[in-house]
């Protein structure tokens, strides 16, 4: 069985002006259990919108929806003790203790006293929490929050965990920590579906991407499928002894998508064959002597950028 | 039942950590009773001809402050929705395993707690300080009475705290129906010399049917008959206001 499964999901909601707004435009994917899977789209692709189905925190329009077999909208209740969620926004308990916030969610899962604090007790060391466990959340840095909302997930052994741009404001360290230990967890069978603008994060954690923007899908596979998408796509860097106007004209005639020189170094990313253009870059380099030249494919966030600017 | 709980636990611990709900949940409703009905009977040596029996005005206003109290407990917990869509906690809340229904009989059962506590007090100064005699036999049935109001005002405010998006909107619309629904009813005064639209009115608010029936348990005025038909409408009122509020939760997003 999937852990999750999507199919031909559709939400359509009003706007503010009353227009109808289509958030999801039939997304369809699967999430095999113990995967990390990436959710990657610009700001509204409908991301967000696609983990509050999923949650159970809103309906889809149509379409099916399932997380280890329960059906979103038939079986909530079911779904939500399959899952553990840790929100785009920064979801704590002002109020409260970094102590209650902790005991609470575990109770609000149903885990009893014993069993929750004994798990506080581990969790705080690994998060840095222990020497706030007294402290009111409201009173902590913005990071200090978010470590607290993601630990909080950690209380349970939720089979599905959703991760809506989780690491979003932590400090380099902390980041680490948290994407090692959810690498942790898909290898002990937990299923991560993140979300992410850090192309980065996504390309280091996960198993299986999928873009979407305004709703529909633009790819998905391995990160191995991606870069085959756009295998014809590369960049170049060369470094010369010295960089004029006549130099830079030449390359520019080699119809670079992008060019930027800085000092004595070139960055161009082409779209096309690399052998043509290694011969026309033999060619300026018997005038012009290159000192350094690499060559390398797209990285995730290169092919991201294409595709999204592909489909607008 | 464990997951009604700990949404009752979780309120707890946000109350007893902003102690300044409590007292003014607490201390508003017996503070009009000791200032404003003390204030109101010495000044105008006021009292009521209720069903046959003369009560002071103290006495005619103490069941009254206890509908202030449920009521301003339903309204500070409603309000709490808005600070947990501020922490960000109200759309996760939706993701724990816990129906919607279990959510709000949770956070509405501490709520009934406070209110009896409230009612509590008024009557300990009612009685003990101002002397007004109420009928202690029907103390079990005061407290569902104060159990089972709470619970309907809470439902009702939980809708438009769940609907509205603006805190100044729910304040504004909470403040205006707090005054139509105090004024407009037996809280304050008797119906009988009042104009007739305005008795019309009052009739159907439930704020008359709560006080009504505080009265009818606390001091024995009312007929059985129009205290049975008010209390059925007032728990028609309490599970319809239930249906909507859940209805909102569930489509919060």
């Amino acid at each position: 069985m999937n852990a999750i499964e999507v199919k031909d999901l559709k939400k359509v909601y009003r706007s503010n002006t009353g227009e109808p707004v289509r958030a999801l435009d039939g997304i369809s994917f699967l999430v095999p259990q113990g995967c990390v899977f990436g959710l990657l789209g610009p700001n509204g692709a409908g991301k967000s919108t696609l983990v509050k189905i999923l949650t159970t925190i809103t309906s889809p329009t149509s379409g099916e929806a399932t997380v280890l077999g329960r059906d979103v909208t038939r079986s909530p209740l079911e779904v939500r003790r399959q899952i553990a969620v840790v929100l785009q926004q920064t979801a704590v308990e002002s109020l409260l203790t970094v102590q209650d916030n902790l005991l609470i969610y575990a109770y609000l899962h149903g885990m009893g006293r014993r069993e929750a604090w004994k798990r506080m007790r581990s969790l705080v060391e690994e998060f840095d929490l222990a020497d706030k466990l007294g402290e009111t959340v409201y009173d902590l840095s913005i990071g200090t929050k978010r470590r607290v909302q993601v630990a909080k997930i950690f209380m349970l052994d939720s089979p599905v965990i959703f991760l809506d741009e989780a690491t979003t404001g932590m400090d380099p360290f902390m980041k680490r920590r948290v994407m090692d230990r959810i690498r942790l967890e898909a290898r002990s069978g937990r299923t991560v579906l993140l979300t992410t603008q850090v192309l980065s994060e996504a390309e280091q954690l996960c198993d299986t991407i999928l873009i979407i923007d305004r709703g529909r899908t633009l790819a998905s596979g391995t990160l191995q499928d991606l870069r085959r998408l756009s295998e014809q796509m590369f960049r170049v860097s060369l470094s010369f002894a010295g960089i004029d106007g006549d130099l830079v004209g030449r390359l520019q005639a080699l119809n670079p998508v992008e060019l930027k020189a800085d000092g004595k170094s070139v960055e161009m990313l082409f779209r096309g064959k690399e052998a043509s253009l290694l011969g026309e870059l033999a060619d300026i380099s018997r005038s012009v002597p290159i000192t350094h030249f690499e060559i390398r494919g797209a990285d995730l966030e290169e092919i991201f950028m294409a595709l999204v600017k592909e489909s607008l | 039942m464990r997951e009604i709980a700990a949404v009752i636990y979780r309120d707890w611990r946000q109350r007893i950590t902003n102690v300044g709900f409590v007292f003014w949940d607490l201390f508003v409703p017996v503070a009009y009773l000791a200032l404003f009905g003390v204030g109101f009977e010495r000044a105008l040596a006021t009292s009521f001809v209720v069903d046959g029996q003369s009560l002071g005005y103290t006495a005619y206003l103490l069941p009254g402050v206890i509908a202030m109290t449920a009521f301003s407990v339903a309204m500070n917990t409603a309000w709490g929705f808005f600070m947990d869509k501020d922490s960000g906690i109200f759309f996760e809340l939706l993701t724990y395993p816990i129906t919607r229904r279990q959510l709000l009989i949770g956070k509405v059962c501490f709520n009934m707690l406070l209110s009896v506590l409230g009612a509590f007090l008024a009557v300990i100064l009612g009685v003990f300080v101002m002397n007004i005699r109420i009928r202690w036999e029907l103390l079990p049935l005061t407290i569902v009475i104060i159990m089972a109001t709470t619970a309907g005002w809470f439902f009702l405010l939980s809708i438009f705290a769940i609907r509205l998006h603006r805190m100044d909107a729910f304040n504004t619309f909470t403040s205006a129906a707090y005054i139509f629904l105090m004024f407009l009813s037996t809280m304050f005064y008797p119906l009988a010399e009042l104009p007739g639209w305005f008795q019309t009115v009052a009739r159907i608010n439930p704020m008359t049917w709560q006080v009504d029936l505080l009265r009818f348990s606390l001091l024995g005025t009312g007929a059985p008959t129009l205290m049975l038909l008010e209390g059925v409408a007032f728990v028609v009122f309490a599970l319809v206001s239930l249906a909507f509020a859940v209805r909102a939760l569930d489509g919060a997003a």
